[in-house]
């Protein structure tokens, strides 16, 4: 007789991966205590329930003509797209075999969407130049990337076939690209979805999209305005397979260089010199040892931001992590009735188009200023959008037994199966959790992105380029890291992960 | 005359000899059946035939190699693809070349295809697209035929067609199948291949259906099973 193994030990994978994700929360609650998670706000409940009544009750009459606004987020968004489409393609074939190419890449997507904004506007003003320079140049990266992964998995054997002799373009068009035409569109058009976010958010940085006047709204308390404009976004998500339709996009495209404009006029000179100069610290352009260091020193304190940097990511994985283990049953056809699972996939749909920025300012709003806000934000957008794509692929499993009730489904059939995957995703999302985590410091939590922020502020560039390489070389580090936890067995073939 | 000439060679991929030591002769003007069981080592064979024939032999491999979401037509273009240059195969992917749609229609006409050449490959039956496999080979216009099962999925009538369809553009041929009837009815030699060794190697006509059987281990030893 043996005794029976005490907890968590055993060598199969699901206990390995179970003692990898215990592990990581361990870890999350005891840094905890080092993490500002106090609520300030005088009257949080009565805030939010004039938010949820601003919301169930839309004042659809308080919008002045919404449709210049709503227009130019959908042009932003899809000129973006298909720009970085057009940079990102060329740039995926040459993927693999250039190791600058890749670092290249790493770089300019571990820099958020609104930072690069941030910087455009210095020089191309609040103007379509900076929103589609925004959109374009981190999306040419992750395009080259995603693309690549693509390529790299297409079937070998059509190609094989070809007699000896065919050029490579003609192999490439003909044996290479029809069978793999389908997961790059499917992927382009999931990145559109993701630009339509951006281009609602770039409203927080002062241009006339959605969130322009999402942000006002919310800001001067005018909640019924709000929850319209919220609405109709929602709505423009819903909808979106609709007038997004392949047919469209010629038409979409061409009106959208209408509602883009004006142009700017753009002054070389002063590009030039904000590229030459400005980004630069005065001391590193004289050759000035000593002022260098000077300049460094008059840096702000960058260890805690780096420190609450990390920290919130961490909460927000583990946060994620959580919630989407809580979530994905209301979703999927194995659990509850039909109308449950119609209310719990509208949630779950809700809560991951819902821009993360949006969502964690509304709960700034509430909660006052610290941690606690843009954490719950990272949780709810990243554990929702975890959530749905484990209840699809959960649909798609078929229990072996039969008759089973819902905990013995959920803890024996289900999980098992979906668990790696579900870690795996996890592990996808880190890179893009951090780099809102650092996003979130504009709205005054104390990271790095705080700090760029308030750089950009002050006109001070060559400190917020700084600021800048150093929250991307954390972002290349810890997407690293986090491959390395990855569960290795488990192909995330969904390209929406990323 | 002798096509082409393996001395104790070692087949196989990368790393793995699936056929060692191989000693085989092969000569213009033979129809050559290629048998045994799946795992014997047939494909190995085929692929080292085709990388040594290989402006000579069109090529109809086991997995077809088709593009799903191109059309009968364009996938069995694929078959000349080398002839033309990347502009000429571009355009002809947006609008098709008059005269190779030409040809391609007469091919499939006859292959029983007509009207499909329109449609996608993946809206094909299985059958179909064996067809259009079979279509492809022949569009390429070569000397020699080499096919990894191309009779494998349609029904015995039409295996007999389409064998002498091929067999009246190629003098030479190496086919792998599994019909033995075909291969002592239709094929001047037949090379028979058991765990990596050739283990029958023999005019056709010398050969009667219980001397195949002896390349199917399975089938003897189950019967024996039985019996006992």
């Amino acid at each position: 007789m043996s005794t029976a193994p005490g907890w968590l030990r055993g060598d199969s994978p699901g206990l390995t991966l179970a003692r990898r994700s215990l592990a990581l929360v361990i870890l999350c609650l005891l840094l905890l205590p080092l993490a500002d998670l106090e609520v300030t706000a005088a009257a949080p409940w009565a805030e939010l329930w004039r938010m949820a009544r601003g919301l169930a009750w839309p004042d659809w009459l308080a919008l002045e003509n919404p449709l210049h606004a709503i227009a130019l987020t959908v042009s932003v968004a899809l000129w973006g797209t298909f720009l970085g489409a057009l940079l990102g393609f060329p740039l995926a074939l040459l993927f693999p075999r250039s190791r600058t190419l890749r670092a290249l890449c790493a770089f300019v997507r571990a820099i958020h969407e609104l930072f690069w904004a941030l910087l455009f506007l210095q020089v191309f003003g609040l103007s379509a130049v900076t929103a589609l320079a925004a959109l374009a140049i981190p999306y040419a990266g992750i395009f080259a990337k995603v693309y690549a992964e693509i390529l790299e998995l297409t079937p070998r054997a059509p190609s094989a076939a070809l007699p000896a002799g065919v050029d490579r373009l003609s192999r490439f068009i003909y044996a290479e690209l029809p069978l793999v035409w389908e997961r790059l569109a499917s992927y382009t058009r999931y990145r559109f979805e993701c630009a339509m976010r951006a281009s609602v958010l770039l409203g927080f940085v002062g241009l006339p999209t959605l969130g322009f006047y999402l942000e006002s709204a919310f800001r001067e308390g005018r909640f019924g305005e709000a929850g319209a404009l919220l609405w109709i976004f929602y709505l423009m998500i819903a909808t979106l397979h609709w007038w997004g339709h392949r047919r469209l996009l010629p038409l979409l495209l061409v009106a959208g260089l209408y509602w883009l404009g004006p142009w700017p006029q753009v002054d070389g000179a002063l590009l030039w010199r904000f590229v030459s100069h400005d980004l630069w610290p005065a001391s590193l352009l004289a050759g000035d040892p000593a002022g260098l260091v000077a300049w460094v020193r008059d840096m702000p304190d960058l260890l805690p931001a780096i420190g609450n940097t990390l920290l919130l990511a961490l909460m927000g994985m583990v946060g994620s992590l959580v919630l989407a283990l809580l979530l994905w049953p209301l979703a999927s056809r194995h659990f509850g009735n039909r109308a449950s699972r119609g209310l719990g996939r509208l949630t779950l749909v809700v809560a991951r188009s819902t821009p993360e920025l949006m969502l964690a300012f509304v709960l700034l709003l509430l909660l006052g200023p610290s941690m606690l806000p843009a954490w719950l934000a990272l949780a709810l957008h990243n554990g929702a959008l975890i959530a749905f794509l484990v209840a699809r692929h959960a649909d798609g499993l078929t229990p072996g037994m039969s008759g089973l009730p819902a905990s013995g489904r959920y803890a024996y059939e289900l999980l098992p199966r979906l668990y790696p995957n579900l870690l795996a995703l996890l592990c996808y999302r880190a890179e893009v959790i951090l780099r809102e985590t650092a996003l979130l410091g504009m709205l005054g939590v104390a990271t790095l992105g705080f700090y760029i922020d308030s750089s950009f502020e002050y006109l001070m560039f060559d400190q917020a380029l700084f600021l800048l390489l150093i929250t991307a070389g954390l972002n290349i580090a810890v997407d690293a890291a986090a491959r390395r936890f990855r569960p290795r067995e488990v192909p995330v073939d969904d390209p929406c992960s990323r | 005359m002798t096509l082409l000439h393996f001395d104790g060679d070692d087949l196989g991929h990368a790393d793995r000899v699936v056929l060692p030591g191989l000693s085989l002769t092969l000569a213009r003007g033979q129809q050559v059946a290629l048998l045994g069981q799946s795992g014997a080592g047939k494909s190995t064979l085929l692929g080292a035939i085709r990388a040594r024939l290989d402006p000579l032999a069109a090529w109809c491999p086991q997995s077809h190699g088709l593009v799903p979401l191109l059309s009968v037509y364009h996938n069995v273009y694929m078959g000349r693809l080398e002839r033309q240059g990347a502009l000429a195969n571009l355009l002809n992917l947006l609008r098709p070349n008059r005269e190779a749609w030409q040809a391609v229609e007469s091919l499939c006409a006859e292959l029983g295809l007509d009207g499909l050449l329109r449609r996608p490959v993946e809206r094909l039956s299985g059958g179909q697209r064996q067809r259009v496999a079979i279509a492809r080979a022949l569009y390429q216009q070569r000397e020699i035929f080499l096919g990894d099962e191309p009779l494998a999925s349609v029904d015995p009538h039409q295996a007999l067609r389409l064998l002498q369809r091929i067999q009246r553009q190629h003098a030479t041929s190496v086919i792998a199948l599994h019909q033995h009837r075909l291969a002592l009815s239709h094929f001047d030699r037949v090379i028979g291949l058991r765990d990596g060794q050739v283990q029958l190697d023999a005019a056709s006509r010398e050969l009667t259906l219980a001397d195949l059987d002896a390349l199917y281990p399975d089938a003897s030893t189950s019967a024996a099973a039985t019996s006992a």
